[in-house]
């Protein structure tokens, strides 16, 4: 197993980093101040998430002033919603065909009893 | 987003006992998944399924029945070392909960277990090839299918 995928599926799997992730993408970007002022948790909590979410490289920090600035490593969260999906779909498919099959077999059993 | 769950919900017009052998007969499985299941109806019996030709490249992947209530409940485990009993945290967990309504059924879908087996496991089954997509599964059933058409002289 991939060291740094795990990392990257468990940064993204708490609840508190994907709802950092959604201000920083809508904020176009923010600080730990600017995050803990929209969040019911503190400051410092912000800080150690967003140490979690740089590590994995889900966001990038440039210095501003006395804080850091961080933005969302948009291709990094791309890649890690892709690859959720992918997984959702297959099954989508796979219901498909249970569906086509199940519905050929009443079809069938239909058409004997007539 | 719940990361750690999937969940899906379809509608099929058959009966439960009908969907039930679908979704957990190896023969049926077969159909809908990989190329080849081999395994019990019975909890806790060692299964596998194969995708591709076990003989040529193919993988061999564990699958052990957890729960079978027909026509109600199936549940399974899968992707577990096949040496080790499949248990929470070393596979993923699948169930189908099969509900009547109305002619038919509501199929419900989960597979949990993505969390505490990571992320390589999440995307494994991306990279089975699953021989049922495509023209693969298509072209098969679309000859007989046309060589009951007649075409008008």
């Amino acid at each position: 197993m991939n060291a740094v995928d795990d990392d990257l599926w468990s940064a993204i799997g708490d609840p508190t980093r994907r709802r950092m992730l959604d201000l920083l993408l809508v904020d176009g970007g923010g600080t730990a101040t600017s995050l803990g002022q929209q969040l019911p948790v503190t400051r410092q909590a912000v800080a150690k998430h967003l140490g979690v979410l740089d590590r994995v490289g889900l966001v990038r920090a440039a210095p501003a002033g006395r804080e850091k600035r961080y933005l969302v490593d948009e291709a990094q969260l791309a890649r890690a919603v892709a690859q959720l999906s992918v997984v959702g779909s297959a099954w989508d498919a796979r219901l498909q065909r249970i569906k086509r099959i199940a519905e050929t077999i009443r079809h069938n059993q239909q058409k004997q009893q007539n | 987003m719940e990361f750690g769950t999937i969940e899906r919900e379809i509608y099929i017009e058959a009966a439960p006992e009908v969907v039930f052998e679908v979704v957990s007969s190896p023969d049926h499985l077969k159909q809908w998944w990989p190329d080849d299941a081999r395994y019990e109806l019975v909890p806790g019996s060692p299964g596998h399924i194969v995708f591709g030709d076990r003989d040529a490249g193919g993988t061999v992947v564990a699958f052990t029945v957890v729960e079978a209530l027909p026509p109600r409940t199936f549940s399974f485990r899968w992707t577990h070392p096949t040496d080790e009993a499949a248990v929470q945290g070393n596979s993923l967990l699948v169930t189908f909960e099969l509900t009547p309504s109305g002619g038919g059924t509501l199929l419900r879908m989960t597979e949990v277990g993505f969390r505490e087996m990571g992320w390589a496991a999440a995307v494994l089954e991306h990279q089975y090839r699953e021989h049922t997509t495509g023209w693969d599964f298509y072209l098969p059933r679309i000859a007989p299918y046309a060589a009951t058409v007649r075409v008008r002289p």
